[in-house]
């Protein structure tokens, strides 16, 4: 593709910066790539962004704005342009406020780093693309899976949103363990009360199918286009149900702690679980279980499994409030009754705390400590239970031994995770996609995970998140029709080998591989071959396809290859070994909003860095830090989000590291210092991290010295070799 | 919490994988034969032997026919004269009849079962009187001594004659041994490898198998220097010894310790060292002395039955001399000491071809029979009373050597002291003796009724004789274990006891006719069956049918009736025919990887690598194809991508989180115009940045999607090609599958103890 010249656009911020813009002006006019340079006091007001839709126009869209931080301006003028029915989607933009105005002191340091970065931009100007606004339409039909109350209440809402609701259930009745529960803090309702009137709702629901006995099996393609894999029971055979988006809603599952031979659970038949009291409570009458006959002494034992090396390390946030529930629920029955909690630490979040007061009141007696043994004699349950307190080992006898069991994961998240490609927490819950924001998304585009699956949750958590989710849904559905402007990578097919580098590492499991059964059966070498499919539409525009790509098949069109390597290429035009330079690529998730809190603050840096921005730090592949190292670069960072916190699905940054570890090693077995090339995380408000990162790799420039590049030796390993 | 799962033995991967390793090679073939292309080859296959089958089928009925015809006019069933034999050929041939009828096997059943007749008949006739010449016969015993002796004196030539031939090779063999002994001092590897040479020329086992164990124990550094030279030389040294004595005792005769000294020249210090393990084996045995010299001979699997015949004729022959009188009585000894030598003179033969043997042996043996009867019918003796109690009861008890000595010894016992000086009480010898003259005659009495009737079980025996059976079954064990009785065969599940007989050349030819009549209809039923709807799963009987038919072919091809072999015409005409045939459908069976047969990792662990090809060679009629598959990979052609790592159905190959660097500058060109675009520009961006080649390898902490070094764990790979067909690499891909088939470098993975 032939280079466009850009119309620039700089903007003097109210005549506010210390640069020297007439110089600006003078260099960038003399730049082979620049059509027309115009320098504005107030590009954000009327008047300028009157200025950006001439230029536009005439520049046929290639356009540089150097002025503030594009996450401040870049908003209002694509409103403004829209609004004028003008594509704004080629404007690049240069920070020359927060990355060099402000933080440089030395005017003559900062007008050199913005002409360097205009130049760049101009680069990647040159070579940029319109994107166009997108269509798809696709089915209104979502599948929860987990008829429970995360499952309903979802279900509900996402009909009310006017979706077409499959509702899986595996058991042969809605409800899940709330139906069980004979009273919900701090409601005082029962679990049944809770459910009724959404059973109702749903019964009455005409877009909404329930399935019960149901399971799914795997799931196949992706946002818009999945098939549901399930059989239903008494008939194996698999049917597919094709839908457009996914709610796991599967709940959790009580632990039995039957290899606990303290407890003697499962061989005393007094000896029950909190959820088995639970069911018992709202089921009738309260009797023992081994004789039928009334009860009167009950002991409950907290943290059964839970925070335990052995079998779950985190505590399980339900079983305490539970524990009250049922005790008051007890004492309410028989009023007689006595009701010991042994427990180590008792924690009721929420309002729950209200009841824990109530239990204190009516009586319930708590013992801190544990049980060290349980055993019977002449049909008599005895518990010994160490108290902490008193330092003493009390016996009791009990009519019935309740255990607190842990939360954990429902059977099967891992078995589904393979095909609907969520990522797993070290617990066995489904993992958000990013703990701060994005809670109810999972790795996955068009899944989302509700409910206790993802940690345990209260009544009301799971319903409030049940809600959340399927609004996240119908915000990526957008009721079918989906409009954007494309932005994401594009995949050239004739490119592609097929070798699912993308589709392996894509962090939300956008590139699907395609096999190409006809080109198959023509193949004389009897080749198993495959092509990538990417939906652009689905795609999170991280660019970690691009940057493993052996091939270029797939590039972001909004930063293809050449643009990024002809702009590595531009702005280090002037770099050498009397001016060392450090290139840093920043992401625009955390690294953009730090680097710009440094440029509010004006924290001093050294001005021999340049910055480019990328959609975040997986779209750098090792070409362009080695390619930045071949124009002169002396030293080369990446700026990115903290470990497991990349925005983008919680694996950018980690190829990320993964090119400049790869960087770092071949450079020093190429005669190089890998610690030219380094990666630095940091949180989006931690100016000091980025201030000491840019240091340490300025420091590095200078120390190291000039590079092969600029001695001359690089390349030069054959004649080394002889 | 216990999360002990039940321990595998072998993972069910690397099970599927030994199985393939173990059906031993065929997979160069099966790569090119797709399972798809079975029903083809099946075709192919039946197509193939269309022409021949019928030829296979009919050869059986045109050879009865031919041979009835021959049998009946040469009258050779009047040599048939063991009872035994004759009743096994026919109900052989009465199961072939009942499964296919055939004229000609009909023919001879019936003229078998009319000899039978015939004979029982004459059996009882002969049973009436007994009138014979002692002094006739005995005369006669002598001149049959003469006709034996010169059949034995042919016999000593031919095997001096072979003594000589190897005589020559033994010079070969102790060359090479005192070489070995030599190297021993200073090269032990030298040695080992003239030790194995010697090996395999006497064909040792023990000591072929000691070797490789050193030798693999040396390979796999599980034996240290200074043990391995001294296994060499002490145990090693020793077992190549045993191997040359081995040789001298097969093929040279029985020898003593000295002789074998002087053919091996060598101390016979060394000889009797190397001697004492292999009686302890079992290898060999002592068989009489010369002088003072015990010779040793080869243990033999099975005794020469005319030797046994000789022993027993030699002991009636000794009980004879005792009951005779006057000048019968010297000619009478005198037969004893020459058939005494005579037997001497076998056992130290140890193996020789018995059928020249045949016609005289039976004859003394009848002879000598009637002789003894004569003798004790005759009242010339004076002896005691006993003698007549004996005759009544039965003969045969009286001849055995065993019951005189009790007979003369016992009154001695009784009226002196034993050895320990201890007097025998004279009720105790009482009771004793009866015990033992009830034992002794009853088991004579069972010996004349199996050498006239012919092979009996307990069962008949018990009723012929009234005595209980369970006293029957302890006298057969007992006769068995003194050598007096063989096993024959099973009859109603009850087992056969002969006396030792050696069958007659009738005799053999009828055996063998009936025997293979009746494997020529089963396998001919089933061939039928067979080629009606040919099925991948019978593939292996139909080469078993076919084989059957090829070595009844071979056995009736030396079958003689009247000196010349029957219908040797349609013999060699379907000679080529079977081979073919089986041949074909080894072939085809090969290309079947399930119908394969299976051989155990154990089998192959202990076993040296010529002797499993040998094994195969029988088993399959070709050479194996023995081995595996291994992986090239070519890191100029890899993307690192994993395709291979994720779609290998074996885990058997990696992506390693290594990378070779220096071949980054070792990529031609051309190749760096192969890659894709991306690919090749990073190899060029590296090579146009660096200063220096770099000499090694990279080891990354961990994994880098597109970079890494691709393993193979042989091991594990079943050369399924899967990781080739998936590889996306430019050109044919990166990964290149070469069958590599190399059977010991497998086992030896499969082996160790990792």
């Amino acid at each position: 593709m032939d280079d466009k010249k850009s119309a620039v656009l700089i903007c003097t911020c109210g005549k506010q910066l210390q640069l020297g813009f007439d110089f600006l002006e003078t260099q960038v006019k003399k730049m082979d790539l620049t059509s027309s340079v115009t320098v504005h006091d107030l590009v954000c007001q009327e008047e300028g962004l009157g200025k950006i839709a001439e230029l536009v126009k005439t520049s046929e869209g290639h356009l540089v704005i150097a002025a503030c931080s594009s996450q401040k301006i870049q908003p209002r003028i694509d409103q403004y342009l829209a609004s004028k029915g003008i594509d704004s989607t080629q404007i690049q933009y240069v920070n020359l406020r927060e990355h060099s105005a402000w933080v440089h002191s030395d005017v003559d340091e900062a007008n050199k780093k913005t002409v360097d970065m205009i130049r760049g931009t101009l680069a990647r100007s040159a070579k940029s693309i319109k994107r166009s606004l997108e269509q798809k339409e696709i089915a209104t039909h979502i599948t929860v899976i987990g008829g429970g109350i995360a499952g309903v209440e979802s279900a509900l809402n996402l009909s009310n949103l006017d979706y077409d609701v499959s509702l899986l259930e595996l058991t042969d009745e809605l409800g899940g363990h709330v139906k069980s529960l004979p009273v919900v803090a701090p409601t005082g309702k029962s679990g049944k009360e809770i459910l009724s009137g959404r059973l109702e709702a749903l019964q009455n629901d005409s877009k909404i199918t329930v399935m019960t006995n149901t399971k799914v099996k795997y799931v196949t393609g992706e946002m818009g286009n999945f098939t549901v894999h399930y059989s239903t029971e008494g008939d194996e055979k698999e049917k597919t149900l094709d839908t457009s988006a996914i709610v796991l809603a599967t709940g959790f599952k009580e632990f039995k702690p039957t290899a606990m031979d303290e407890y003697r659970y499962g061989k005393n038949p007094d000896v029950i679980t909190q959820f088995e009291l639970s069911c018992m409570l709202s089921e009738g009458e309260l009797v023992r279980p081994s004789n039928g006959e009334s009860v009167k002494e009950v002991v409950m034992v907290q943290c059964v499994g839970s925070r335990s090396e052995d079998y779950k390390k985190d505590c399980s946030k339900l079983c305490c409030t539970f524990a009250i529930d049922n005790s008051l629920e007890i004492l309410d029955r028989m009023p007689d009754a006595n009701v010991r909690i042994v427990y180590m630490d008792i924690r009721v979040p929420f309002e729950n705390e209200m009841i824990y007061k109530e239990s204190r009141e009516k009586g319930v007696d708590y013992i801190r400590g544990r049980v060290s043994m349980t055993w019977e004699q002449d049909g008599t349950t005895y518990v010994r239970v160490y108290d902490s307190l008193l330092d003493k080992y009390l016996d009791i006898t009990v009519d019935l031994l309740v255990l607190s069991s842990a939360i954990l994961p429902p059977d099967g998240t891992l078995e589904l995770s393979e095909t609907l490609g969520y990522a797993i927490e070290d617990d066995g819950h489904v993992k958000e996609l990013y703990g701060k924001l994005r809670r109810n998304e999972t790795r996955r585009r068009g899944v989302v995970a509700v409910g206790g699956v993802t940690r345990p949750q209260f009544v009301f958590e799971a319903v409030t998140d049940a809600q959340a989710g399927a609004l996240i849904l119908h915000n990526e559905l957008q009721g079918g029709k989906i409009e954007s402007v494309s932005r994401g990578a594009v995949l050239d097919v004739d490119d592609c080998v097929g070798c699912s580098l993308c589709a392996q590492q894509c962090p939300r499991g956008v590139p699907l591989m395609i096999e190409q059964t006809e080109e198959e059966e023509a193949d004389e070498e009897q080749k198993i071959l495959f092509k990538a499919a990417i939906d652009t539409m689905n795609c999170h525009s991280c660019g970690v396809c691009q940057s493993l790509c052996p091939s270029g098949a797939t590039q972001l069109n909004f930063l293809s290859n050449d643009q990024l390597w002809s702009e590595i290429e531009a702005t280090l035009e002037d770099a050498g070994p009397e001016y060392p330079i450090t290139l840093c690529f920043y992401c625009e998730e955390c690294s953009v909003s730090t680097i710009d809190i440094v440029g509010t603050r004006k924290m001093e840096y050294s001005a021999s860095t340049r910055l480019i921005p990328v959609p975040c730090a997986g779209r750098v592949s090792i070409i362009d830090i080695l390619k930045a190292l071949e124009h002169g670069a002396s030293t080369v960072m990446i700026a990115a989000c903290e470990t497991d916190r990349c925005h983008i699905g919680g694996t950018g940054n980690e190829i990320a590291q993964v090119q400049v570890d790869v960087a770092q090693d071949i450079l020093n077995a190429i005669g190089w210092k890998g610690e030219r090339v380094d990666m630095f995380r940091m949180f989006s408000a931690e100016p000091e991290r980025f201030i000491n990162a840019v240091d340490e790799m300025v420091k590095r420039a200078k120390k190291l010295g000039p590079t092969p590049v600029h001695e001359g030796t690089a390349g030069k390993w054959v004649e080394v070799a002889k | 919490m216990s999360r002990t799962e039940p321990e595998k033995a072998i993972a069910p991967k690397r099970q599927r994988m030994l199985d393939m390793i173990l059906a031993l090679g065929g997979l160069k073939e099966e790569s090119a034969i797709p399972l798809s292309k079975v029903k083809e080859e099946l075709d192919n296959l039946k197509t193939e032997l269309a022409p021949l089958t019928d030829t296979i089928i009919a050869f059986p009925d045109s050879y009865y026919e031919k041979f009835l015809e021959a049998f009946q006019k040469s009258n050779m069933v009047n040599g048939v004269n063991d009872r035994g034999i004759l009743k096994e050929a026919i109900s052989n041939l009465d199961e072939a009849l009942s499964k296919n009828a055939s004229a000609s096997l009909k023919g001879l059943n019936s003229l078998l079962t009319e000899a039978l007749d015939r004979m029982t008949g004459a059996g009882e006739i002969s049973d009436a009187g007994i009138d014979v010449d002692v002094k006739a016969t005995l005369s006669a015993i002598s001149d049959l001594i003469s006709e034996v002796e010169l059949i034995v004196d042919q016999y000593e030539t031919s095997a001096e004659s072979e003594a000589e031939s190897a005589r020559a090779e033994l010079v070969a063999l102790v060359e090479i041994l005192s070489d070995a002994e030599t190297k021993a001092e200073t090269d032990s590897e030298a040695a080992l490898d003239q030790i194995q040479k010697l090996g395999t020329k006497t064909r040792y086992g023990p000591g072929l198998r000691a070797t490789a164990q050193v030798k693999r124990g040396k390979r796999d550094g599980r034996i240290d220097d200074e043990r391995f030279q001294n296994l060499v030389r002490e145990n090693l040294l020793t077992e190549a010894y045993r191997g040359v004595i081995m040789f001298v005792l097969g093929k040279m005769g029985s020898k003593t310790v000295v002789q074998i000294g002087e053919l091996m020249q060598t101390s016979p210090h060394m000889v009797q060292h190397a001697l004492v393990t292999m009686i302890q084996r079992g290898e060999i045995e002592m068989v009489g002395l010369e002088g003072d010299a015990p010779v040793f001979s080869k243990v033999l699997t099975e005794i020469p039955n005319s030797t046994l015949v000789l022993k027993r004729i030699v002991q009636q022959v000794r009980g004879m001399v005792k009951s005779l009188a006057d000048d019968a009585i010297d000619t009478a000894n005198e037969s004893l000491t020459k058939l005494q030598t005579l037997l001497e003179r076998l056992q130290i033969l140890g193996t020789y071809d018995e059928t020249a043997l045949a016609e005289p042996m039976n004859k003394l043996r009848e002879t000598v029979d009637t002789a003894t009867e004569a003798v004790l019918t005759s009242k010339t003796s004076d002896d005691a009373e006993n003698l007549k109690l004996l005759v009544s009861a039965g003969l045969e008890a009286f001849a055995r050597f065993r019951l005189k000595i009790t007979l003369e010894k016992g009154p001695n016992l009784v009226s002196g002291y034993n050895v320990y000086g201890e007097k025998l009480d004279p009720e105790v010898y009482k009771t004793m003796m009866d015990t033992y003259l009830d034992n002794e005659l009853e088991r004579g009495t069972m010996l004349i009724l199996i050498r006239e009737l012919g092979a009996l079980t307990a069962h008949d025996l018990a009723e012929r004789t009234n005595i209980p059976q369970d006293r029957i079954l302890s006298h057969l064990l007992r006769m068995k274990r003194d050598e007096l009785l063989t096993i024959s065969g099973e009859s109603h599940g009850y087992i056969l006891y002969d006396v030792p007989r050696t069958p007659s050349e009738a005799e053999i030819v009828i055996q063998t006719a009936g025997s293979l009549a009746l494997q020529l209809t089963e396998a001919r039923i089933e061939l039928e069956r067979i080629l009606g709807e040919l099925k991948a799963a019978d593939i292996g009987n139909l080469a078993n049918a076919l084989e059957v038919f090829s070595k009844a072919r071979d056995k009736l091809a030396s079958v003689r009736v009247g000196g010349v072999v029957i219908d040797e015409a349609t013999l060699t005409e379907v000679e080529d025919k079977i081979r073919s045939a089986v041949l074909l459908a080894y072939r085809t069976r090969a290309k079947m990887p399930s119908t394969r047969p299976k051989v155990t990792l154990k089998d192959l662990a202990d076993v040296d690598v010529p002797s499993v090809l040998d094994e195969y060679r029988n088993q399959m009629g070709y050479a194996p194809l023995l081995g595996f598959g291994t992986i090239e990979w070519d890191q100029s052609k890899c993307l690192g991508c994993k395709s291979c790592e994720i779609e290998c159905p074996e885990n058997a190959i990696e992506l390693k989180p290594r990378i070779e660097i220096p071949k980054f500058f070792e990529i031609s060109d051309e190749a760096l115009s192969q890659l894709p675009t991306n690919r090749s520009l990073f190899y060029k961006t590296v090579q146009g940045l660096a200063t220096v080649k770099p000499s090694k390898d990279i080891v990354l902490e961990k994994e880098a999607p597109g970079f890494g070094t691709v393993e193979v764990d042989l091991w594990l790979c079943v050369a399924c090609r899967t990781c080739v067909r998936r590889c996306p690499g430019p050109e044919s891909g990166a990964l290149e599958l070469e069958l590599k088939w190399n059977l010991p470098e497998v086992v030896k993975h499969i082996t160790s103890p990792s």
